[in-house]
């Protein structure tokens, strides 16, 4: 009887202890952003806006999310991350004194989770959406890009157009994506049904299977994919006028700004044309990413 | 000759022999009890009070990270607001004290008591002291985090309106897979768990080898291969949705095989000698005299079985369905995706609930009436 009064106390008084350490741990985190501060370096080229003051969630790391398997913008090829938004990334954080975190993560709740502070910065192919800027802040646009219809040459040569869907077929798409939204807008009314997958490549590897008869996603990432897989072919391209940008937490705005900056600089100097001529023909780039100098 | 039917055997219930109880440990009694009704009084008051007030914005709401244009912002902010109300605090830090005052009564007089009654009291006090204790306190802690946050992104039930549709459509798919994939599980599992039994290694085998597969890799692991196994290696074309009640037929036979063994297993070896006796083959023994009697042994692990399947069905999530195929998950991660609302989770947490708990109840009560065992054997005069 004794020792079990004695060993109840002592449960209690280790559980107590327990909660008090965390509730003590629980009030200094919600400092971190914003408290603490990670000072980047200031404007180096005069006559160039400083680069605001901002924070991390770990000083000295940009910890950014992302989907990771969207070629051309980010994929893992031999364990190392590359791609355009990759690059874009590392440059950007180069130039704020930060190293590159990268913390892979589903696309239908990345934007919540980057409001959340799971991560700084999203860098993900996503496309700055009314409903996305109520959820988070958006940097400035860094890549303009559309909708494409992608089919089955070998199973459906005859298919070039989402107009020739109707009744009884099924395209796939992304969960949370726009190409997602702009198929439930335009085709679900013409009869089609709309068949989401968590990760793009599912509905590429659908496609090639015949399952469904065509898939609506971005056209440079939808070129990557396909381009080991001869059977499929982008037939149909879909302007809708979509500008990616970087995501952050609504309570960052300072390190928003900062990469703003830094963006612009990129921008200017031809660092940016550099990168995109990695990835893309260099007489696409359009004309408010080409340097200034 | 007529033979009277024996009566039919009550429950045996224990008399009440704890003896008489006293005024101090009923009091512990009463105030443990005390201690969690004034909290949930106290907290629901205010709830109640805001919800249905005519509140605005207020600047701590705006401090928590709510702003106006968010959808159901009022909404949010009269939730947290309530938890500072300060009818709430005294009720927290009331029922605290009273808690306390239940623990520590509770916890130095129980050895104390002469009567197994008094120390029922004693005890049963000091516990539901400290759970009101805990209660409370873990409220205090919440509120003065950043509840605003939370409350945001998990109790913003505005955007919900016009997805009422939706989640029970999903509560239907939900259990369209479930009960397709234990009835197919049954069966599977029924053949398998006999064929385990066999004598003979080359039939023992197979059957083992499948077993251990099922029960070894992941359900998700199988869900996603399995699809494309069907697609690419057997040219299959189905949904999805089919592939995944085969897979799940597939899965729970692994398991209902194990118990389908250890239930007929439980059944004593004299009804199968007693059955081999009277002339019957084996497979005549089994189909005859065993298997029923382990099937009224084998039903509440397998209704349970049934409950986990519910929640297993999830994982379909991480396959491609249409709107119409959404399980109740699927559905929640719709929901979240297009409005960036959390509470899209916490809904289905209470739809997974509203299937799930009644029918561990039923388990539970189907369990309590086999388990009395002499059901169907006491009556059965001839």
């Amino acid at each position: 009887m004794k020792n079990v009064k004695l060993w109840l106390a002592a449960l209690v008084a280790v559980f107590a202890l327990i909660v008090a350490a965390c509730a003590s741990n629980e009030g200094d985190t919600t400092g971190t952003t914003g408290g603490t501060a990670a000072s980047g370096p200031t404007g180096t080229t005069s006559g160039a806006p400083a680069i605001p003051e901002f924070s991390t969630i770990t000083d000295g790391v940009l910890t950014v999310g992302s989907c990771l398997d969207y070629p051309p913008f980010e994929s893992v090829k031999n364990g190392v991350e590359t791609g355009f938004d990759v690059d874009m990334t590392n440059e950007i954080a180069s130039r704020l004194g930060l190293t590159v975190e990268w913390v892979r993560a589903d696309f239908d709740t990345i934007f919540t989770a980057v409001a959340g502070n799971q991560f700084d910065m999203v860098a993900a192919a996503s496309t700055i959406t009314a409903e996305r800027e109520d959820v988070v802040d958006f940097s400035d646009p860094y890549y303009n890009s559309l909708q494409s219809l992608t089919v089955n040459t070998a199973l459906t040569p005859d298919i070039t157009s989402t107009d020739q869907l109707g009744q009884g077929d099924v395209v796939g798409a992304q969960k949370g994506t726009t190409g997602k939204d702009w198929a439930v807008e335009n085709l679900e009314p013409q009869g089609v049904q709309v068949k989401t997958f968590t990760s793009s490549t599912d509905s590429f590897r659908d496609l090639e299977a015949g399952n469904i008869v065509g898939v609506i996603n971005d056209k440079p990432a939808s070129v990557g994919i396909i381009a080991d897989l001869p059977d499929l072919a982008i037939v149909q391209d879909i302007d809708t006028d979509e500008h990616y940008g970087f995501a952050f937490s609504p309570s960052n705005p300072e390190l928003r700004d900062a990469v703003n900056v830094v963006l612009a600089e990129m921008i200017a100097d031809g660092t940016y044309q550099e990168i995109f001529n990695k990835y893309f023909p260099p007489d696409s780039i359009p004309d408010e990413f080409k340097p200034t100098t | 000759m007529a033979v009277t039917e024996a009566p039919p055997l009550e429950p045996e219930v224990a008399p009440d022999v704890r003896g008489p109880t006293a005024p101090l440990p009923l009091a512990t009694f009463a105030l443990g009890i005390a201690s969690l009704v004034v909290i949930a009084i106290g907290v629901l008051w205010s709830q109640i009070n805001y919800a249905f007030s005519d509140r605005v914005m207020t600047q701590y709401c705006l401090d928590q990270q709510i702003s106006p244009e968010d959808n159901g912002g009022i909404g949010v902010c009269n939730i947290i607001e309530a938890l500072q109300d300060p009818v709430t605090t005294d009720a927290l830090y009331l029922g605290i004290s009273l808690g306390a005052a239940a623990l520590i009564l509770g916890a130095s007089t129980y050895r104390r008591m002469d009567s197994k009654r008094k120390r029922d009291h004693a005890i049963t006090g000091a516990v539901l002291g400290s759970q009101g204790i805990l209660l409370g306190v873990g409220i205090l802690w919440f509120r003065s985090v950043s509840p605003g946050l939370f409350a945001k992104h998990f109790l913003n039930f505005a955007d919900l309106q016009g997805y009422g549709g939706a989640f029970l459509r999903g509560i239907r798919n939900t259990l369209v897979l479930a009960f397709a994939g234990e009835l197919g599980g049954i069966v599977i599992g029924l053949v398998l768990g006999v064929l385990t039994l066999s004598e003979r290694r080359v039939v023992r085998a197979p059957a083992r080898l499948y077993i251990n597969f099922f029960r070894g890799t992941p359900l998700i692991w199988q869900l996603v291969t399995g699809y494309f196994l069907l697609l690419f290696g057997f040219g299959l074309r189905m949904s999805a949705f089919t592939v995944a009640i085969i897979v799940f037929a597939l899965n729970t036979g692994a398991y209902a095989a194990e118990v389908f063994r250890a239930g007929i297993q439980s059944i004593e070896r004299g009804q199968f000698e007693a059955a081999r006796s009277l002339g019957m083959s084996y497979v005549q023994s089994m189909r005859y005299a065993i298997v029923p009697q382990a099937v009224r042994r084998v039903i509440p692990p397998l209704m349970n079985e049934f409950v986990i399947l519910i929640k297993d069905t999830a994982l379909v999530v991480a396959l491609g369905l249409v709107e119409s195929q959404y399980d109740i998950f699927t559905t929640a991660r719709e929901g979240q995706a297009a409005t960036f609302n959390a509470t899209f989770f916490t809904v289905a947490a209470i739809a997974y609930l509203v299937v799930t708990l009644p029918l561990i109840r039923l388990v539970n009560a189907v369990e309590k009436r086999l388990r009395s065992g002499l059901v169907g054997i006491a009556g059965a005069g001839s």
